[in-house]
């Protein structure tokens, strides 16, 4: 199995406040990896230092290899990352098929020229988008809201409309910022299933989450952050059982 | 020489500048919102003046008081069109609306106080204050210093320290600040912040109309055209400043009337590109420290 | 009711277009059978045409990829004067001047690149100073840059278009069509590069850059792009204008000209393909209907721009539903009632 993403000794600092510190990760391809904390400890800090949203103060990211520090987030994305937002990011006056669409950008490679000479690069690129869209709205069960503009859509459905949007990346890594919440139990549990269909159709997923039920039952591989530094990393009864991470959950002194 | 003596009709044309950026921080800090109707604010304000000369006669002191409330009066009936229906809405809305209402009261001041240039009454006579004078080669030059240069740079000193004053001194003062800072926490503990939002803004146009006469008195002159070219400059010096921070909106105007005055001074037929060094100023500015030159801390 | 005509509309829209289409192309043939000084009547829907162009251009910029020009006037001005110095001092006026129309446009667009380059960090408000400053700065110097804009006095007697050797080119009617034949292009282009990739991208970043970004979209890329497009649009119509009138100087195009294009984009709707000719219409029937008190028109192109952001901020052709729209307005107004609105900075 070969590393997908790894960081080496990455930190984010803002001011004085160390966000992220001395972040060590290797996820390996094929993996469900799970990041997971409490408030505040970084994890989103850590996420967008990873996808080229915020800059490094320290350290580096290798993305298959290559380290891609320094990066801007396109670029990145390019590359093969893909991720979704804790506080969903959709373009909420566009439909559901139009969000897609945008994510097929970096396949697609129609200029000015085309659209306005009408080429053929700029037909197949729309009958490309157009159609991978609808496969990957269908896959992720969402058919019926194609035509709907996404702001209007309720919150579970916003969060898959979101992920249909990385995966028209084709991404080699999927990170997902929190996807469970907000959620109801039920749309938790469909999300469960969906994200290791994913992992199952072959896609390597990183997912934040400080729903502990929801990590242990989805993540081959788990890493808890704590003020922005690593105390733990494992498998899911591992992390169970480490001292440290009880004791940032709920306290010193306190069993399970 | 020259030189020295263009440096010192820049420190006294910015601080006047300095005085209009004072305002439209204010504004900004205050309300929140961009405004692109102060340049008429400060055009009423000049005008306002203009008229009080004609009915009451010359009385400096009272007049620029006077044009003071006219031009927060103003900046009533704009808060309550422009601003107090956009406060949560996106912010391009009210800022086009500004766009509208500057172009309606320029138009209408066209038509109401007519559109050509009106004199205003020369103060002190025109005397001059000689500061430093010597003969070389038969050639006397001088640095001076016209009384009402320093009635200007005195007028906007007080203002300023008053302003000062006011803001960190007093209830209103500190609710004010309260506001400009966070609307929310200000609302939590009980500040009115729908009226204090309304005085922060008179008071910011009220300014601005100070600054309109001292430009007129400048210039002795007052057009209704004037305010364009006015209210970007308060523009310019507030963007160089970092938005709402009044120290820095201040220091921003006072650089942009040096690299004015001096621009003339160093480029031949300068006097025709006034207004393009400025500009150019506020673009290169931008270009190095896109969030203000003279950036602080904290909004007011 | 209303939502049958909007049902009506959308299904339709291509029909609409057509006859929209075809309605322009036959207006001037019943106006100058019909109206008395048709010549008179034909020269305003001219300067309509001209006006689509600069507002739809100003739109692509606006509207689409959500950038803020306030200085369009800027590129208008640098269109009309490279074609009109093209004409009169190199002598590529008649049949030349069909290259030079291409020329300003890309000319204008380079110039759009280099205003749009060192702005493409600044957002909303500071590009927006800077636009303003841009426009102004160009002003100023094709006012004072005496040797080759001819300064105050601008430039005249700029030659006539050549057309297949007719002699009236720039007689309304003939413009006319000439005008035409350019906003049909400009507009058809509009229209498949809006639907396109690149289209799409604009429009993800007006929504949110940060998320478009992590999709692979160059933003800034694509904000150079898309000024650089706007630009070309208005060097094409200044160029166009500047053989019309035959004569430009430099303040036809002071800051209340950009203005007056914005204007005409936020009344018509912003984002929209047909709000930019709507307003292009309107604003311009209401300069002809207040022409008896001309002074007043810019009154009342102040008041209806403060009206329409009061009733209807999307403009009359904005779906209520667009980002434009403020959605909210009236909820917030509530909230800001008791004192609880949020700071917007």
């Amino acid at each position: 199995m070969s590393v997908i993403l790894e960081t080496r000794n990455v930190s984010k600092h803002f001011g004085g406040v160390k966000a992220v510190n001395h972040v060590d990760m290797r996820i390996d391809e094929g993996d469900i990896f799970g990041i997971i904390g409490p408030n505040g400890a970084g994890k989103t800090t850590f996420f967008n230092v990873c996808s080229g949203t915020i800059p490094a103060t320290e350290g580096e990211v290798f993305l298959g290899g290559e380290c891609v520090s320094g990066m801007t987030s396109p670029q990145i994305a390019r590359r093969g990352m893909a991720r979704t937002f804790q506080n969903i990011k959709l373009f909420n006056y566009m439909t559901v098929l139009e969000n897609v669409k945008i994510g097929f950008h970096m396949h697609t490679k129609t200029n000015i020229f085309d659209a306005v000479f009408n080429t053929k690069r700029f037909k197949r690129d729309e009958e490309f988008s157009r159609e991978e869209g609808k496969k990957i709205i269908e896959r992720v069960g969402l058919t019926k809201f194609m035509d709907v503009q996404a702001g209007n859509l309720a919150y579970g459905v916003q969060r898959r409309v979101e992920i249909a949007r990385a995966l028209a990346l084709n991404p080699r890594i999927l990170l997902l910022d929190e996807p469970a919440a907000g959620m109801n139990p039920k749309e938790t549990r469909e999300l469960l299933e969906f994200v290791k269909m994913l992992n199952a159709d072959g896609y390597t997923v990183a997912v934040i989450e400080h729903d502990m039920k929801f990590v242990m039952s989805l993540c081959h591989k788990i890493l808890v952050l704590n003020f922005g530094t690593k105390i733990c990393e494992g498998d899911a009864e591992h992390v169970k059982n480490d001292p440290l991470v009880h004791e940032a959950y709920f306290g010193k002194g306190t069993t399970l | 020489m020259y030189i020295v003596q263009q440096l010192i009709n820049g420190i006294c044309q910015g601080s006047i500048y300095a005085l209009m950026a004072i305002g439209y921080a204010m504004i900004y800090g205050i309300v929140g919102l961009v405004t692109f109707t102060y340049g008429e604010i400060i055009m009423m304000g000049s005008f306002s003046a203009f008229y009080y000369f004609i009915v009451f006669g010359d009385n400096l002191v009272i007049s620029l008081i006077f044009g003071f409330f006219a031009a927060g009066l103003v900046g009533v009936f704009v808060h309550k069109i422009c601003y107090q229906r956009f406060l949560n809405a996106p912010r391009h809305i009210s800022l086009i609306c500004t766009i509208g209402m500057s172009m309606f009261l320029k138009n209408l001041a066209i038509i109401v106080f007519g559109s050509t240039m009106k004199g205003l009454p020369i103060f002190f006579e025109g005397k001059t204050l000689v500061l430093f004078e010597r003969t070389t080669e038969g050639f006397r030059q001088q640095l001076s210093l016209t009384y009402l240069q320093l009635m200007v740079i005195i007028t906007v000193v007080v203002l300023s320290l008053a302003l000062s004053l006011f803001l960190n001194q007093t209830r209103v003062g500190m609710r004010l600040r309260a506001v400009s800072q966070d609307r929310k926490a200000a609302a939590l503990v009980g500040v009115n912040v729908k009226n204090t939002t309304l005085l922060g803004n008179s008071i910011g146009c009220g300014l601005g109309g100070v600054a309109g006469i001292l430009l007129g008195l400048y210039y002795n002159s007052v057009i209704p055209t004037m305010g364009g070219m006015a209210g970007m400059k308060a523009f310019s010096s507030v963007v160089i400043g970092g938005l709402s921070n009044i120290t820095g909106a201040a220091l921003g105007g006072v650089s942009i009337g040096i690299i004015e005055n001096l621009g003339i001074a160093f480029i031949p037929n300068g006097s025709g590109y006034r207004d393009v060094f400025a500009f150019l100023f506020l673009i290169i500015a931008l270009l190095i420290k896109p969030e203000g030159l003279f950036v602080r801390k904290g909004r007011i | 009711m209303r939502e049958r005509i909007k049902l009506f509309f959308a299904e339709h829209k291509k029909m609409i277009y057509i006859g929209l289409g075809i309605l322009f192309a036959v207006a001037p043939l019943i106006v100058g059978r019909t109206v008395n000084k048709s010549n008179y009547v034909i020269d305003i829907m001219v300067r309509i045409l001209f006006y689509v162009i600069f507002a739809t251009s100003l739109n692509t910029i606006n509207g689409y990829s959500g950038q803020f020009n306030i200085g369009h006037a800027g590129f208008m001005l640098i269109g009309s004067y490279t074609g009109a110095i093209l004409a009169t001092k190199l002598g590529m006026g008649g049949a030349w001047y069909w290259a030079v129309i291409p020329i300003a446009g890309i000319f204008t667009a380079i110039v759009g690149l280099l205003v749009s380059l060192p702005t493409l960090k600044l957002k909303g408000i500071y590009l927006a100073i800077v636009t303003l400053g841009f426009s102004e700065i160009v002003r100023i110097v094709a006012l004072n840059w005496t040797a080759v804009t001819n300064g105050a006095l601008g430039v005249k007697n700029i030659p006539k278009l050549w057309l297949f050797g007719l002699k009236k080119t720039s007689s309304p009617m003939v413009m006319y069509y000439i005008a035409f034949f350019f906003v049909i292009l400009c507009l058809y282009c509009t229209y498949k590069v809006i639907n396109s990739r690149i289209g799409r991208a604009w429009m993800s970043i007006r929504e949110d850059a940060t998320a478009s970004m992590s999709l692979g979209v160059e933003a800034r890329k694509y904000k150079a792009i898309n000024f650089m497009y706007g630009a070309f649009w208005a060097g094409i119509g200044g160029a166009l204008m500047a053989v019309y009138y035959r004569f430009i100087s430099s303040d036809m195009f002071v800051t209340d000209e950009g203005f007056n294009v914005l204007a005409m984009v936020i009344v018509g709707g912003q984002g929209t393909l047909i709000g930019p000719i709507l307003g292009a219409i309107i604003v311009n029937a209401i300069t002809e209907v207040f022409r008896f008190a001309s002074e007043y028109r810019l009154v009342v192109y102040g008041l209806l721009i403060i009206v329409m952001m009061w009733i209807r901020p999307q403009g009359l052709a904005g779906a209520s539903n667009s980002i434009l729209a403020g959605k909210g307005i009236r909820k917030k107004k509530k909230a800001s009632k008791t004192g609880r609105g949020e700071v917007l900075s």
